[in-house]
């Protein structure tokens, strides 16, 4: 078992590269909300260089301190001596639980191995769609599933709407939300997804989660996978979709499929088709200010998860005065539609739950 | 009251989705009931449905949610909602501080009083009831 925080020479130089400028502070959406300085990267890098010079002994608070962080990436994309504070992070919350300091997250590994998903819904979830062979394969998880079941039934719809062979399969927890949090991946449910996908015979994955996206382009755990895998944001870019709304549209770029997995051009260029008037707010792309939800937080500080969404929230309202938001992302639409107050009356959709529904529109008037 | 740990009011109609009711005037106020504000965990989340949505016993209405969990409100009487508490909007922290004061969550216009005869106000009914809950839900 590890006895102290471990410090490879990535993470000593990451540590040591922070000149303490602040810059981080600027765009961190905790130090936003808290004004904190051990809630931003900043603080962060100084308590672990204290720790790392053995001058700050390894408490409790050290480790609450690590969970306090969406692991956005905006410090990194922000940072002038080049860190990357988020990773350190992670890494160091790995070893807070290897040292003896679990955290909440270490029930949710129980749950999500016991039940295959991080709600410990007994229940699968069953869509009526087909499972079987297809060209395709799609993967929604478990925040989707269980939390945004709405939005998943249309981009289903509008996947069959537009003639896709696909096929579902009985999905577990993609489970890389434990890397995250301290923990490992479920090595066992990452294997039975990729059986399952495996049995499809499919050539592409499609998943309209971008932190699933992530963990099945990048974990270990997937390198046998043997599929394509696509966000469904890369897979419809292509597609003429034959209808606009004449609404003021906007676009929330989520941190897993933006900083992270720098796709920002394929959710515009569907929207472009289907939103002539298109505006984006002022903090966009790499810049985009964090919903709130990412890095274990809306788990661990969920108070602080919604008040950084409904900050985020307001900052979009104000800025682009639109009366459509879109994201595809999970996680951020349910942030989201739990942050927004009643007097807000911006409609927040995924963009392919926001194109099923054009589809209905124009297919009542057309009865009609 | 206390029972089995849990405060339960005496003068207040109980359901078994774990709300409670009271007559104020011309409407019932409900809200959520002490085992289950403690089952739930800390609450960060209540869907507010606009006034005059129409309701039915037993029926859900909207959701509920703390960090993880998420779960369905149920209406304690037919009729039409006649107000939300907006405090909840900014802190729905108020169900797990004061589930039967300031923590209220709905007011309903009722269709028909007699309805609450549906509804738990023997200490005795609501025991035996809870304990069964305890068994199968377990305790915080």
């Amino acid at each position: 078992m590890t006895t102290q925080l471990q410090f490879d020479e990535k993470r000593r130089k990451a540590i040591t590269q922070c000149s303490r400028c602040g810059f981080c502070r600027a765009v961190c959406p905790i130090f936003d909300l808290t004004k904190r300085p051990i809630t931003n990267a900043r603080g962060k890098m100084i308590l672990l260089k204290e720790v790392m010079e053995g001058k700050l002994p390894v408490t409790e608070g050290v480790a609450q301190a690590l969970l306090r962080c969406t692991t956005c990436m905006n410090c990194t994309v922000n940072c002038p001596s080049g860190a990357d504070p988020q990773e350190v992070i992670k890494a160091a919350r790995k070893d807070m639980v290897a040292m003896g300091f679990s955290n909440l997250f270490e029930k949710m590994g129980e749950v999500v191995e016991k039940y295959g998903n991080i709600y410990g819904e007994q229940e699968r979830h069953d869509w009526g769609h087909k499972k079987g062979s297809a060209r395709y394969a799609l993967f929604v998880g478990c925040v989707g599933t269980y939390r945004e079941e709405e939005s998943v039934e249309e981009s289903i719809r509008l996947l069959d709407l537009l003639k896709v062979d696909f096929t579902m399969i009985d999905e577990v927890c993609c489970s890389g939300v434990m890397e995250d949090v301290g923990y490992k991946i479920k090595g066992e449910l990452a294997r039975q997804n990729v059986r399952e996908f495996q049995k499809t015979g499919a050539k592409t994955l499609i998943t309209t989660c971008p932190y699933c996206y992530r963990v099945f382009k990048e974990h270990p755990s997937y390198k046998e996978l043997g599929l394509e895998v696509k966000h469904i944001t890369q897979f419809l870019k292509d597609l003429d979709f034959g209808l606009t709304t004449d609404k003021k549209v906007t676009y929330h770029d989520p941190c897993d499929l933006g900083r992270h997995a720098g796709i920002y051009d394929e959710p515009r260029e569907i929207i472009r088709k289907i939103a002539p008037n298109f505006v984006e707010p002022r903090r966009t792309r790499e810049n985009a200010m964090c919903c709130g939800s990412g890095g274990g937080l809306r788990g661990s500080y969920p108070e602080d998860s919604i008040e950084i969404s409904r900050n985020r929230l307001s900052q979009i309202i104000e800025e682009t005065g639109a009366e459509i938001l879109l994201t595809e992302c999970p996680s951020c639409l349910h942030n989201f539609k739990n942050a927004r107050l009643r007097k807000q009356k911006i409609e927040i959709y995924n963009i392919t739950e926001f194109i099923g529904q054009l589809y209905q529109e124009r297919n009542k008037k057309e009865v009609a | 009251m206390n029972i089995e740990g849990y405060e339960f009011p005496e003068g207040l109609y109980y359901d078994k989705n774990h709300f409670w009711g009271r007559v104020e005037g011309e409407v019932v106020v409900m809200g959520m009931t002490d085992y289950a504000q403690k089952m739930a965990g800390s609450i960060v989340y209540v869907g507010l449905p606009p006034e005059g949505k129409k309701l039915v016993q037993g029926k859900n209405f909207t959701k509920i949610e703390s960090g993880k969990w998420l779960g369905k409100v149920f209406a304690v009487v037919s009729g039409e909602l006649a107000a939300v508490n907006e405090e909840l909007e900014k802190k729905a922290k108020l169900i797990n501080e004061e589930c039967y004061g300031k923590g209220w969550m709905f007011k309903i216009k009722p269709e028909n009083l007699d309805e609450l005869k549906n509804l738990m106000t023997d200490p005795e009914t609501i025991r035996k009831w809870l304990k069964a809950e305890i068994a199968e839900h377990g305790n915080k």
